[in-house]
């Protein structure tokens, strides 16, 4: 048999192993060995996680506790000892055994270790107060080995003295769980009861010695669940023996191993037993048949050991040069994808789909149980929808495949005449009727057809690239293309077909159609599974976590797993998948990041601005990926942190944001990093309040300099000369070429042959001379230089000081524009406002104040940054704000262009007549598209709000702007009155609409409940319970929309003969009177509707429906007419309750109706919805403008409408 | 002695003027006035007659006459008729030759403005020397450009040398109703003073009543108020306006005041701005459609 079944999942190399447990919940293993050591694994990354090396010789037994954090070892140095893997230390030593310990094992629940040892005995030891409270004696030979059983107080032994003893250990039990809850009476009653062995010991007494094996038994183990025991003994066998309350008997032997048999276990899951021997083979029997089902051998290794994983589908054996964890059988379940159909093969070898759409799992399609070897799971599965047949490979026989119809019955049994089959490795349908057979034997590929036969055959240059890649180069009869990747094991094609993922144990390459290499990744973990996103994002599963990558490489985590799964489908925020229990399952992620990154490599700005509006998508990962990948300005948007933004700011150029940031934080460091980004920036008025706040005069005196600005440099020099800096001084007079002043400065510091060279080469003689006379010198007792010309004052050419430089570009990406351009209905408005408010001053005072140019930061800057240390010259203080702060004429922005920065509502744009942004708003909110519905009421707010204030004869009003914040003066916090507010509309239109419904005016009613809706588009309210009473009036109105719509589609379907004549017509009539019911309007108007599809089902005899309308009418209460004829229609109809005409009207279902179609939606459908109205559609009419409202596009979806700002 | 003043023979008749008495200015006896006023008398009660409406009487009357005074008066009326160029030229020439003539300031004042020259308005009525007119122009301008801190400085300025003046008054309440809060009532007490008084009583003064009381938001009396205008001139475009405005805010149909405004004032600022902000839907709205056409 080929041992193509095992998987071998890690090996490591060492010593003899002698000893292997795994940890039940981490993927450690830990391995004895016979060199003293105790190695720790991770078998998951392969990697040694600790060595501990306090035995003195070989390691025979370890096992892990099953919760604490302990280990216990016993070796040749006949001791046992207990460990810690947190501390990584030996807690300690539990001495006793007189021989080589050669098993030990830790009780499943009380703090017991039990140990087997040469010294003939078995002992059971209290680890919590390191005693010995058991000696089991009754071998004769070494004892092998002894374990508990997995649940009842019994002990099971194997020796070399050929038998197998089960022990009954409820004694010990009794007497050391539970000392106190016995009494006097009880314990006298056993010591009586219970006959003591030869050594007085009644705590553990042989239950069974079961004999069969006729050399050494070296093993043995309890069945998880059934009385079994399985044995392995030196005579080469594996015996299975069973056991009751009174008796045990041997059941069967598995023969085979050609050497002695050292281990052996039960399989926790399947009817198998594996076992172990120095024959070098691992062997699995089917513990039914006993029949030997695989077999594994090394080539030079002898086995020792084996164990098994208690929870998932893994064992490890130890050999002589260490250990090996495999796995029997692959877990992945086959399974294909059609449309919205998975098709898998269950681990019953069960042909099953699931429907993606409806999270249904379907009955057995087909049983596959007679199909191969009874324990080799199918590998492979292809679909053909157009024959609706099934292609199923499996390893058994070296690699078979099989093409079966599917059943059309449903009844699952498999038809064997029906199924050709074939050698081949994988096989798969390339075309309606074709499919290719992989021959991994012979190389070749085999086109064959529904017939099973072979079409063409061709060899394939790189087969190890994984067969689906077939489907592409099959129809062409070549190779499309080459490209080296190793161990490629799967490939996952994207949904368009335009890409495919390489997946190998641990690396994901995607590339395209044509196989050129896109990205490339490596994942330490492996990789198991992926699938692709329908926006083109890989998302794969590892052992431990789904993980998404873009074509560009970039990856990430999704989520973690409990337990591996296999992708199959990705749609929404659901990940279907298949567990390795062949269920297919449905898991929730947030795919938010990845969209994120995803429009952000795609540029999808308004994509990424969605995300941002709608998701809390913040945290440090986003940032620093964002400023990696190099948007710091998107970045900017999510940090609040002022150190963090002034960074981003910085980086992206923002000056703006910088500024404002630098001014919260106030830190030197900062406003120099400021100062040197805004020099760059050749922004000089940031630059100037940069070198204030650092109080760097010299610097100062330099920029105003380079920039002209004469004024400002004798403030400096003013400065200067307070500050008593001489050398600031004579730079400053330098600089404005003040001859005088540099003269008088050199006089004041008795630096009186300076002044003179300086009097002589400006040729200010008389100066000259009153300095010889001060110094009592004659010009005779001077050697003097040459002089050039004096050096001439150079004018500024232009006046740059007067405005900015033009500055650096900083280019405004399209989002940045977005996000501080039209912000005010979302979540981020107090921040690009602010930004934005800064821009606007700079702007109109730019604009305003041509002469003093932008110089408003400067006005209380100045005063800031300089009255921290110059008390002493108030008055260049005040000429200092004078400059600044003169009367400037020139146009400012009305107070209407005020309330669109003041407010996020559509109604105060509208107002103020920036009807861009008023539309831009409602777009974002609730999706309109269709504005010319609403361009009365636009008109309407406009108009509203200016008065005409009659002033000069001759000239034109005077134009004033009306509130709605009486009481508000500051122009910042201003907003306009809005006509007709909610209040407004409930107590007028809406009683007109009302009104117009009773009196059966439905043209009119509709006419006015639309108006209602398109007046509430735009408006505003007081408070937040208000706007919630806005979007209650909202939603109602709508529903009457919707209630109006249908019953005058209804009436337009002809008179009332018209429509008796047509079987269709009246069928749709009846169902239209029925739908008419269900919009969510007022009772007693949902009464009329009631009563008027009573009354037409009781004229088309539609007696049931009639009946459901009637008690629905008396469930509503009330009095009168509608009531009164309601019961007697009850009555009538009891007697005959059977519909006429078969109407689309489920009276006991839940639905809605689609406002376009006037067609039930059944809850659990999917549906569209108008984001303003909540008009719910059909998907189809997504889209497409909603009827209801007649702006909003159905199916859109907003930040929902604001009313409060 | 100020002519204008408290004690001045012209008090009433510039009283009239600013209060929008204008029939009343043309009726003044100015026969028992001094010989030095009976120009700016007579200045006045032309721009009275140009505000009646009567700008071609007033051409004529002022044909080939040579004071400064009544060539402003004359570019006035020509404004009043459409013919701002000619007027404007005048204009320039009076502010050249003499700009420190009271009355070229502020009607040289009145029709640079009305042509959009806001900045040569300004210049030209900075000149003034204790020209309340001149201030209240200066105010109004301020206004219309929006800026109302420059309004508001002016008009405290004025108000400590000409401190209950008429025409000071007048101008802060104009300055109120665009600062609103505390300032609309103000304002209000100013204009119903003169409004309801029968002696100062005018439309313009009932209009701008109502006006401060639509930005109270006291929409009944504003009602009332607007009515009686309308009823008392049912031709004053501004009345109309704002009685549109007010239907408007108070969820009336306006279609039937359109209309009259309309025919009485076809360019009047809130049909001129009405059908800007028309055409400027139909273009915002063209940029959004529906990604299915239904």
């Amino acid at each position: 048999m080929a041992s193509s079944g095992m998987l071998t999942k890690f090996e490591s190399k060492s010593s003899r192993a002698k000893g292997i447990a795994f940890h039940p919940k981490r993927p450690w293993i830990l391995v004895s060995l016979h060199s003293s050591t105790i190695q720790l694994w991770d078998y998951r990354m392969g990697t040694l996680i600790d060595r501990f090396e306090e035995h003195d010789g070989p390691v025979r037994g370890v096992d892990f506790h099953k919760t604490q954090p302990l280990f216990v070892s016993g070796g040749d140095d006949y001791k046992i000892k207990v460990w810690s893997y947190q501390t990584r230390r030996c807690l300690f030593t539990l001495n006793g055994h007189l021989d080589y310990v050669r098993t030990v094992f830790f009780h499943h629940e009380l703090p017991w270790i039990i140990s087997s040892s040469d010294d003939q005995t078995i002992r059971i030891w209290n680890w919590q107060n390191r005693s010995l409270i058991c000696t089991m004696t009754g071998h004769n030979h070494y004892v092998m080995c002894a374990q508990f059983h997995p649940k009842d107080d019994l002990v099971v032994s194997a020796s070399l003295d050929q038998s197998v003893r089960v022990w009954d250990i409820s004694g010990l039990r009794k007497k050391h769980s539970a000392p106190t809850s016995m009494s006097f009476e009880d314990q006298v009653a056993r010591s009586n009861a219970q006959q003591t062995d030869m050594f007085g010991n009644t705590d553990a007494m042989v239950k069974f010695v079961l004999e069969g094996h006729d050399r050494g038994v070296n093993w043995v183990a309890f069945h998880p669940t059934a009385p079994h025991i399985v044995s392995a003994g030196d005579d080469r066998l594996v015996k299975l023996w069973r056991f009751s309350e009174t008796k045990a008997w041997e059941v069967d032997t598995c023969r085979g191993h050609f050497q002695n048999a050292s281990g052996c276990l039960f399989h926790p899951h399947q009817d198998l037993i594996l076992s172990c021997g120095e024959d070098k083979t691992i062997r699995v029997w089917d513990s039914q048949k006993r029949t030997a089902v695989q077999t594994f051998k090394r080539e030079n290794d002898r086995f020792w050991v084996i164990a098994a994983h208690p929870e998932i589908n893994l064992f490890a054996a130890g050999h002589d040069n260490g250990v090996m964890v495999f796995k029997l059988e692959r877990e992945r379940p086959a399974s294909t994808v059609h449309q919205n159909s998975l098709f898998f093969i269950t681990k019953e070898k069960h042909v099953r789909s699931y429907d993606f759409q409806k999270n249904q799992e379907s009955p057995t399609l087909l049983s596959l149980k007679r199909l191969g070897s009874a324990w080799v799971p199918p590998r492979t599965l292809s679909y053909n929808p157009a024959e609706r047949s099934v292609l199923v490979t499996s390893p058994s026989d070296g690699g078979s495949y099989e093409l079966i119809n599917l059943p059309r019955d449903g009844s699952g049994a498999l038809d064997t005449n029906d199924s050709k089959r074939g050698q081949g490795n994988s096989a798969i349908f390339v075309a309606r009727n074709r499919f290719a057979v992989l021959n991994t034997a012979s190389q070749t590929v085999d086109i064959k057809d529904l017939s099973n036969n072979t079409a063409r055959s061709f060899k394939p240059p790189r087969w190890d690239h994984g067969y689906l890649l077939w489907r592409h180069r099959q129809p062409q009869k070549k190779s499309i293309a080459e490209l080296a990747v190793n161990g490629v094991k799967y490939v996952v094609w994207s949904n368009d077909g335009l890409h495919a993922a390489l997946l190998s144990k641990h690396n994901v390459t995607i590339v395209t159609k044509t196989l050129e290499q896109v990205s490339t990744l490596h994942e330490t973990i492996r990789i198991k599974s992926a699938t692709w996103d329908d926006a083109g994002v890989l998302l794969y599963s590892t052992l431990n976590h789904i993980k998404y990558t873009l074509m560009n490489g970039d990856n990430g985590i999704v989520r973690t797993l409990d337990q591996t799964v296999y992708l199959v489908r990705v749609k929404g925020r659901n990940v279907y998948c298949l567990d390795r229990g062949a269920k297919p399952k449905v898991l929730l992620i947030d795919p938010t990041e990845y969209r994120f990154k995803l429009s952000l490599v795609k540029r999808n700005y308004e994509e990424m601005l969605h995300i941002i509006r709608t998701s809390s998508l913040v945290g440090q990962s986003i940032i620093s990926y964002l400023q990696k990948k190099g948007y710091p300005e998107i970045a900017l948007q999510f940090v609040q942190d002022p150190a963090t933004r002034f960074e981003l700011a910085i980086e992206c150029g923002n000056l703006d944001v910088a500024v404002e940031m630098c001014k919260e934080l106030d830190r030197p460091a900062l406003w120099k990093r400021l100062g040197d980004e805004a020099l760059a920036h050749g922004n000089h008025q940031v630059v100037e309040m940069a070198y204030q706040k650092q109080k760097q005069f010299d610097k100062l005196s330099f920029l105003y300099l380079s920039t002209g600005d004469h004024n400002k440099l004798g403030r400096m020099a003013k400065i200067a000369e307070h500050r008593g800096d001489f050398t600031a001084r004579f730079q400053n007079a330098l600089y404005l070429g003040e001859v005088e002043d540099r003269i008088q400065m050199f006089k004041e510091i008795d630096q009186y042959p300076l002044a003179y060279v300086t009097a002589k080469a400006h040729g200010l003689e008389e100066e000259c001379q009153s300095i010889l006379e001060v110094t009592g010198i004659t010009e005779d007792q001077l050697t003097l230089p040459e002089f050039g010309e004096p050096m001439a004052q150079h004018q500024p050419v232009v006046p740059t000081y007067k405005a900015n430089w033009p500055t650096k570009a900083t280019s405004q990406s399209f989002f940045e524009k977005a996000l501080a351009g039209q912000l005010e209905g979302m979540s981020l408005e107090d921040e690009p406002a602010a930004a934005n408010g800064l821009d606007d001053e700079f702007a109109e005072d730019d604009s305003a104040a041509k002469k003093n140019g932008a110089m408003d930061v400067d006005e209380d800057e100045d005063v800031a940054g300089w009255d921290m240390g110059d008390v002493e010259i108030p008055e260049a203080d005040a000429d200092f704000v004078n400059v600044e702060s003169t009367d400037a004429g020139g146009a400012a922005s009305s107070e209407a262009d005020m309330w669109a920065r003041n407010s996020p509502l559509a109604a105060d744009h509208a107002a103020a007549g920036s009807f861009d942004s008023a539309m831009n708003l409602l777009n974002r909110q609730v999706g309109a598209v269709n504005f010319a519905p609403l361009k009365p009421r636009f008109l309407e707010i406009y108009s509203a709000t200016k008065s005409y204030l009659p002033a000069t004869a001759g000239l034109p009003p005077l134009v004033n702007y009306i509130r709605r914040t009486l009481d508000e003066t500051d122009p910042r916090k201003v907003l306009p009155i809005i006509p007709r507010d909610p209040e407004y509309i409930t107590t007028n239109d809406l009683q007109r609409g009302y009104d117009a419904m009773r009196s059966n005016k439905l043209e009119d009613c509709l006419a006015v409940f639309k108006g209602v809706l398109h007046c509430m588009f735009l408006n505003a309210v007081s408070s937040e319970s208000e706007a919630a009473e806005a979007k209650k009036l909202i939603t109602s109105a709508g529903e009457y929309v919707v209630a109006m719509m249908i019953e005058l589609a209804r009436r337009q379907l002809g008179s009332q003969d018209e429509v008796n004549a047509n079987p269709a017509l009246l069928k749709r009539s009846l169902e239209l009177s029925a739908y008419f019911t269900i919009p969510k309007i007022h009772v007693p108007h949902r009464q009329y509707t009631l009563f008027s599809a009573m009354n037409l089902a009781n004229r088309s005899k539609n007696y049931s429906s009639a009946l459901s309308f009637a008690s629905r009418i008396l469930a509503n209460g009330g009095t009168g007419r509608i009531t009164d004829s309601a019961k007697k229609m009850k009555a009538a109809c009891e007697r005959n309750p059977h519909d006429n005409v078969e109407i689309e009207f489920d009276q006991f279902a839940e639905f809605d109706i689609c406002a376009a179609s006037h067609t039930p939606i059944y809850s659990g459908s999917t549906y569209e919805e108008c984001s303003f109205d909540g008009a719910k559609y059909h998907s189809k009419y997504k889209g497409t403008v909603c009827v209801v409202c007649e702006v909003c596009e159905v199916g859109k979806h907003g930040s929902g409408l604001r009313l409060f700002a | 002695m100020d002519p204008f003043g408290a004690e001045g023979e012209l008090i009433n008749i510039h009283n009239h003027f600013h209060q929008g008495q204008y029939q009343e200015v043309v009726d003044f006896d100015t026969a028992a006035l001094s010989p030095e006023n009976a120009l700016p008398a007579r200045v006045l009660a032309l721009r009275a007659r140009i505000a009646l409406g009567q700008a071609d009487d007033v051409i004529a009357d002022v044909q080939g006459e040579s004071e400064p005074e009544l060539a402003a008066v004359g570019a006035l009326a020509q404004h009043s008729l459409g013919k701002t160029d000619a007027a404007v030229k005048t204009i320039e020439e009076l502010a050249s030759s003499s700009s420190d003539n009271a009355t070229v300031q502020t009607i040289g004042g009145i029709v640079l403005q009305a042509a959009g020259k806001s900045e040569e308005a300004l210049a030209l009525l900075s000149q003034h020397s204790g020209n309340l007119e001149a201030v209240a122009l200066i105010t109004q301008i301020h206004l219309l450009q929006n800026r109302t801190d420059l309004a508001l400085k002016e008009v405290k300025a004025a108000r400590s040398w000409a401190q209950d003046s008429l025409l000071v008054n007048l101008a802060e309440s104009w300055v109120g109703v665009r600062m609103g809060g505390e300032r609309y009532q103000q304002a209000f007490y100013v204009f119903e003073e003169l409004a309801q008084a029968p002696s100062t009583s005018s439309i313009v003064t009932l209009v701008s009543q109502s006006v401060c009381e639509l930005h109270l938001g006291r929409v009944e009396e504003a009602q009332a108020a607007l009515e009686q205008a309308v009823q008392k001139d049912p031709k004053y475009a501004e009345a109309i306006a704002n009685l549109l405005v007010l239907n408007i805010v108070t969820g009336k149909n306006p279609s039937e005041l359109t209309a009259s405004l309309r025919s009485v004032d076809p360019t009047h600022p809130f049909l001129a701005d009405l059908a800007e902000k028309d055409a400027l839907f139909d273009k915002a709205a063209s940029k959004f459609s529906a990604k299915v056409s239904a």
